[in-house]
């Protein structure tokens, strides 16, 4: 699992702009965003909700298109989803009708392994996020962490440049996302692969990340970038994790009450 | 749908302006013109037999003179009318009165249940042979018929209805306090709604089915749209047949689309007891 | 625990059908019209042994129907299943065919028996194409509905690993629309049957459970009527059960994708 993995992309968004045209009005998600990705780093984007830190990630991905700006991956502009890179959904994202093998297979295949190499090395994968045993299990008789780890075995089993993750761990309850921070940081400790993570949580962020950019309220764009110079394994109370946690929340608590003004709510008076 | 730049679409206009039915509109109608349109034209040019296969202008001539020229359309029509309002209606009375019966005690539920359910699935038209024979080949038939369509789907839905009542409601409703009947009247019956309104819609769909087949087996039957469909063969008249089939098709359409649909909005959409707004 | 369900379920028939043996054979009802059930069943075991060892009477009628059935149901769903995917991944096919569809199905099957049989004459010309269409409609409506329900982040995640355009219908929207299919051929197969059955009615010349059943209500045979109804419910019933059963619990029941409706 090391002389094998490429190393990561970095990418390159400029004055990226996304309109999303509706029923009686048009919807500005994101405005003049400008970003680096750097290669090889984990990059968590976190903003209040609604901020189109999602939609970003989708075009990222190559599912959406931006309405105005360009995004470069490595040098080359994203047009559609392609196999250089790998998507971890909220909600799975996993074929019922597979098996876990099955699941993880999907990408090698499709990206030309031969069925007994890929299944080897599916198993591999499967074994990297602790899932031995259950390859041969049907998504649905599986827990919410055990779906997520699949999902993350079958987005990097086809050795991707770059790892996309939509709040992977919403989903899942407070402990079980305790412990898929901790799975994510060991898993990903053993690649180098660039690595863009959407989350709401701040400590979440803080705990993963290499680098953390803050996203303004809707019409979204880069609020802040704090980098994380944190030692691997962090532990969730050092001085140091929480000083870097207090910076975050400086930049983002504002733009947290801004988005509650828009939904005409008031903000809590504290 | 997969659009070329892979952001995912779902056909179908959203918007609810005027210009935009009429667009709707305009769409729908689409296909039927151009298949109209090729239609007319095959037939004008003789490249199929006016006599099996008349132009759409021929069949609208058709129908000109049956509904006005001659003004038989309508009594047809009526005479159909009439079968399925009578026997529908009985079978209303009977199912809802037998299934609410039948649902009070457990034991009955057991029973019954599953020789309904199997009743259901039988065509209504299968028990028409059964009723020429007891009933002779005229009108009763055709009702009965009609009866028996609608009758098993609304006893079993409505049993089912009251069966699955939320038993919270139901709890709730003893402790203010009520005695049977109202527990019956005020929840177990506005409860079952939802499933009832289905075996309505399901019981239509059944007797109209059976009207038309059984008016087509009774031979003495004179009137009915499904007699004038099958008579139309004796006189080789494909026009007629077109039109009685096209006012049999769009009666049932409308059936269930306007009349049960309208029920169903003053109702359980008011009360949002949908399936698809829970 | 099944078992026990399904002898209460047999009760109230068997009380129905030893209190008509009563009634009939006492004359309380006219036994011309309510023929006794050991009369039925004599008849109906006459008409089975009817003509063996080359061939029983009988079997002959519901072969007949069984073939019918058989051979439109499965031209029905095939055609229906392809236009039903066209459909859901094309605008185009959607827009025109389906207000042909939503106008068409509603026309009950025998209305179009009399124009069939103009058409293309009595027998098994006419039975199997209406046969055909009533199966067609409920899987072509399902059919597109499950197409279009896809789950829009399982077409992004297969897109996202590399999988051209066939690969993400092969191997995204065929499994998911299959719980739909699956309906669709439930109520396929139901209409099919009746439909089959009704048209024979009509339509049928010689063999075929719907022709028995009729021709024996020409003939004033109300005993072999009850019994050809009877066949019908069981015959359905078993085709329901066995063949459609089975195959969901293969695939879809397996995937944890069922539906309850």
């Amino acid at each position: 699992m090391d002389s094998e993995i490429s190393p990561g992309s970095s990418i390159t968004i400029r004055n990226l702009t996304k309109v999303f045209s509706g029923e009686r009005k048009n919807l500005l998600a994101l405005s003049q965003v400008n970003l680096d990705i750097p290669s090889g780093q984990i990059t968590v984007l976190i903003g209040p909700s609604g901020c189109g830190k999602s939609t970003l990630l989708n075009m990222i991905g190559g599912f959406e298109r931006p309405t105005e700006g360009t995004i470069f991956m490595d040098g080359k502009q994203i047009e559609k989803p392609a196999p250089d890179r790998g998507f971890v959904f909220q909600d799975y994202a996993l074929f019922p009708w597979r098996t876990v093998l099955g699941n993880v297979m999907f990408g090698l295949v499709n990206t030309g392994w031969k069925k007994k190499e890929a299944e080897e090395q599916a198993r591999r994968f499967i074994n990297l996020v602790n899932l031995n045993g259950f390859e041969d299990a049907y998504p649905h008789t599986l827990s919410g962490g055990m779906k997520q780890r699949v999902a993350i075995a079958r987005a990097l089993a086809y050795d991707p440049k770059v790892l996309l993750m939509d709040e992977p761990f919403g989903a899942l309850d407070a402990q079980t996302r305790k412990f898929m921070q901790q799975e994510l940081e060991r898993i990903l400790m053993q690649t180098c692969k660039t690595v863009v993570f959407v989350t709401h949580s701040v400590i979440e962020a803080v705990y993963l990340a290499d680098r953390i950019v803050v996203f303004t309220a809707r019409p979204g764009t880069v609020k802040g970038v704090v980098e994380v110079d944190l030692p691997r394994a962090r532990k969730y109370t050092d001085d140091a994790y929480l000083d870097t946690r207090g910076q975050v929340l400086s930049l983002l608590e504002e733009e947290v009450e801004k988005e509650i003004q828009q939904d005409g709510l008031e903000p809590p008076q504290d | 749908m997969l659009t070329k730049d892979y952001s995912y679409t779902i056909p179908g206009v959203t918007e609810h302006g005027f210009k935009q039915q009429l667009l709707r509109a305009v769409r729908f109608l689409m296909p039927f013109l151009i298949i109209g349109g090729l239609w007319e034209v095959s037939a004008r040019a003789g490249w199929v037999h006016s006599s099996s296969l008349p132009a759409p202008s021929a069949i609208l001539g058709s129908f000109w003179q049956l509904a006005w020229v001659k003004g038989v359309l309508w009594k047809h029509f009526i005479s159909s009318l009439y079968r399925l309002v009578v026997g529908y209606l009985l079978a209303t009375v009977a199912g809802v009165t037998v299934g609410a019966l039948l649902s009070l005690r457990p034991t009955f539920r057991l029973l019954f249940e599953p020789v309904l359910s199997l009743l259901v699935s039988v065509p209504s038209i299968a028990w028409v042979p059964v009723l020429l024979i007891i009933l002779g080949l005229d009108s009763r038939t055709v009702i009965a018929a009609v009866f028996l369509g609608a009758f098993f789907a609304i006893t079993y839905n409505t049993m089912r209805g009251i069966e699955t009542v939320n038993k919270n409601l139901v709890n709730a409703a003893r402790l203010m306090g009520v005695n049977r009947v109202r527990l019956f009247f005020s929840v177990l019956l506005p409860g079952s709604l939802v499933s009832l309104i289905t075996g309505l819609r399901l019981g239509i769909g059944y007797s109209w089915r059976a009207l038309v087949g059984g008016e087509m087996l009774a031979a003495m039957v004179k009137w009915g749209l499904g007699t004038m469909v099958f008579q139309a063969r004796f006189w080789n008249d494909v026009s007629m047949m077109f039109v009685g089939i096209i006012i049999i098709g769009l009666s049932g359409y409308l059936l269930d689309r306007t009349f049960l649909r309208w029920l169903e909005v003053v109702t359980v959409e008011r009360w949002g007891m949908l399936a698809t707004q829970k | 625990m099944k078992n026990k369900k399904n002898l209460i379920a047999a009760i109230p028939v068997v009380l129905f059908l030893v209190g008509w043996e009563i009634l009939a054979r006492n004359k309380v009802v006219n036994q011309a019209l309510f023929p006794p059930p050991t009369v039925i069943a004599v008849e109906l075991a006459d008409l089975f042994f009817k003509g063996l060892p080359v061939q029983s009477e009988l079997l002959n009628h519901v072969g007949e129907t069984l073939v019918r059935v058989g051979l439109s149901f499965s031209l029905g769903l095939l055609v229906g299943m392809i236009l039903g995917v066209a459909m859901g991944l094309s605008r185009l096919t959607y827009f025109f065919f389906n207000p042909l569809i939503t106008m068409l199905m509603p026309i009950p099957g025998i209305a179009l028996a009399p124009l069939f049989i103009v058409w293309f004459g009595f027998g098994n010309e006419t039975i199997i194409p209406l046969g055909v269409l009533s199966a067609f409609f409920p899987v072509v409506y399902t059919t597109v509905a499950g197409v279009r329900s896809v789950d829009r982040q399982l077409v992004q995640a297969a897109q996202i690993m590399g999988a051209s355009r066939w690969k993400v219908i092969s191997s995204v929207y065929l499994p998911w629309a299959a719980v739909y299919v699956f309906n669709g051929m439930k109520l396929g197969l139901a209409r099919c049957w009746m439909t089959v059955i009704a048209v024979e009615f009509i339509a049928a010349t010689n063999w075929g459970l719907g022709y028995l059943i009729l021709s024996s209500s020409d003939n004033m045979r109300a005993d072999i009527v009850y019994g050809g109804i009877f066949l019908l419910i069981v015959i359905y019933f078993v085709l329901e059960r066995g063949v459609i059963h089975t195959l969901e619990n293969r695939t879809i029941a397996r995937w944890g994708m069922i539906h309850s409706t």
